[in-house]
């Protein structure tokens, strides 16, 4: 009855920015980003490769409510960088390392393929 | 022990104790063992050194894989198996037009049930459908169910279980030719969904779209899909041979050998289950003066080896889910990596820090609003 609508996990509210910032107002070098659209599976993953930031002092995510489909990322970074370039260097990564993976995973399954010749 | 190994053996191992979990935390910040200098943190080549996979089994039918993945952290690990669970895509039933039903099951009912019954169909041949628009062969599958039972010349009740097999493809557009070679079906034929005594009836026409498991758990392809850390029980003072083959016998899944010196040995890491029983102090434990008693086995996980299991339904290999998974993955970090590169947070930031002592544009800007 007030089941909210399947849709709103993946598409988009009108009007709304995928990927928006706020700068905190009393700390320096802190900002919020807000991410439509997604849950923990990408906030903790992004929380993890920021902190191996040395220049982060700070990176945190929450959901605030789990009917809203959105997750608040907090960064405070070292004066020298900026939450954005942290984010940013922390998303490029990702992608690199994600693509290490894809290979390594591709490559052992290869081998056991040619291995034992019946899998798949 | 020096500070250092300590530290290391903190940042990679989960140690269970008889009574408390020790180091269960992550410590991912690169400054966390600074002091006593141990390097944390993680960049790209180190986590291409360290990375790796190894296939473990595969059991018979193809469905089931289990596979190791180490090197890397928790969070990564979590994050494919979240993704495993709700976010592969695959084909299931979304609309079910019922032109018949005179069975005792509701029409609300059944419907669920052919939801949930897994169609082999290779999504990646699909549009995804957004509801309320129209139904193409690009985006959609068509399966109709028609059974009707009644009994035969001899009396014999014929049709009165209705079987997955009972749903029919039904190609749509030029399906036909496109699906030639493997043609959708039902992956379980043998899966009982209603049952009807004569003179009833079942006519049902299926839709069949693509969609991902956080939406429904019909559309989830895998049946589980889950890791733990790999266990690693050591022995940290060789006990005396009776302890030894106490500890041995002790041990439910068989994860220690005795050698022929009498020595007690971990022949099987990977079966043991955590179950703390060769940690636990025997009736007549020898305690230390303060009342301690120290097991001759230690308890340890490593934080960094994860044993993956994906149980697929039968819908795509597991292999192949793992693939499709890391591919989401990776779409979507480039998509944000992109994302960022269009929008200017850099100057969004600089901007923001300029108009903090300038009340007036600021008070300029929400004026409009409020009027
Ligand atoms: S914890 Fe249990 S399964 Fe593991 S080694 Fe000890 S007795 Fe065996």
């Amino acid at each position: 009855m007030n089941e909210p609508e399947r849709y709103e996990l993946f598409v988009l509210p009108e009007g709304v920015e995928k990927l928006s910032l706020e700068k905190d107002t009393k700390v320096p070098n802190a900002a919020t980003f807000t991410i439509q659209c997604e849950d923990h599976t990408l906030g903790n993953l992004l929380r993890m490769n920021l902190l191996e930031n040395d220049k982060v002092l700070f990176a945190g995510y929450k959901i605030p409510h789990p009917l809203e489909n959105y997750l608040l990322l907090r960064i405070q970074t070292v004066p020298e960088s900026t939450p954005s370039a942290a984010l940013q260097q922390a998303l490029s990564d990702l992608v690199q390392s994600v693509a290490v993976l894809e290979e390594t995973f591709k490559e052992q399954m290869s081998g056991i393929k040619s291995r034992e010749g019946t899998y798949l | 022990m020096s500070g250092k190994d300590v530290a290391t053996k903190m940042k990679t191992r989960v140690i269970l104790g008889e009574d408390r979990i020790l180091h269960g935390s992550s410590f991912d910040a690169p400054t966390s063992f600074a002091s006593v200098g141990v390097e944390n943190g993680l960049n790209v080549e180190k986590f291409t050194e360290e990375v790796k996979v190894e296939v473990n089994d595969v059991s018979e039918d193809g469905n089931d894989l289990v596979f190791e993945l180490s090197g890397v952290d928790a969070p990564l690990a979590n994050t494919l198996r979240r993704i495993l669970l709700s976010e592969v895509p695959t084909m299931a039933i979304e609309i079910a037009e019922f032109r018949d039903n005179t069975s005792v099951i509701q029409d609300e009912v059944f419907a669920h049930r052919l939801g949930l019954v897994p169609i082999k169909a290779d999504p990646a041949f699909f549009e995804t459908h957004v509801s309320g628009n129209e139904h193409t062969p690009e985006n959609t599958l068509i399966f109709d169910l028609n059974v009707k039972c009644f009994r035969d010349i001899n009396n014999e009740v014929v049709n009165s279980k209705v079987f997955a097999s009972a749903l029919v493809w039904t190609p749509f557009g030029e399906q036909a030719e496109r699906f030639a070679e493997n043609p959708p079906q039902v992956v379980h034929p043998d899966i009982l969904l209603a049952k009807l005594a004569p003179g009833q009836r079942i006519d049902v026409r299926c839709y069949v779209t693509k969609g991902v498991g956080k939406v429904h758990a019909k559309w989830s392809p895998v049946a589980t899909a889950s890791y733990r850390l790999l266990p690693e029980p050591v022995i940290v003072a060789q006990p005396k041979s009776e302890e030894a083959s106490r500890i041995a016998q002790t041990c439910p899944t068989k994860v220690f050998d005795i050698e022929d010196s009498g020595e007690l040995v971990v022949a099987r890491p990977r079966q043991c289950t955590m179950c703390r029983e060769c940690i636990r102090p025997p009736p007549d434990a020898q305690h230390s003066a303060h009342g301690v008693y120290t097991p001759a086995v230690e308890l340890r996980r490593v934080k960094t080896h994860f044993i993956f299991s994906v149980e697929s339904t039968g819908i795509l290999p597991p292999d192949r889910l793992v693939r499709d998974a890391i591919g989401v993955l990776k779409d979507r970090a480039l998509f944000y990596a992109e994302l960022f590169d269009q929008k200017d947070f850099e100057e969004h930031m600089a901007a923001a820090s300029h108009s903090d002592g300038d009340d007036d544009a600021s008070d300029d800007e929400t004026k409009p609003m409020l009027e």
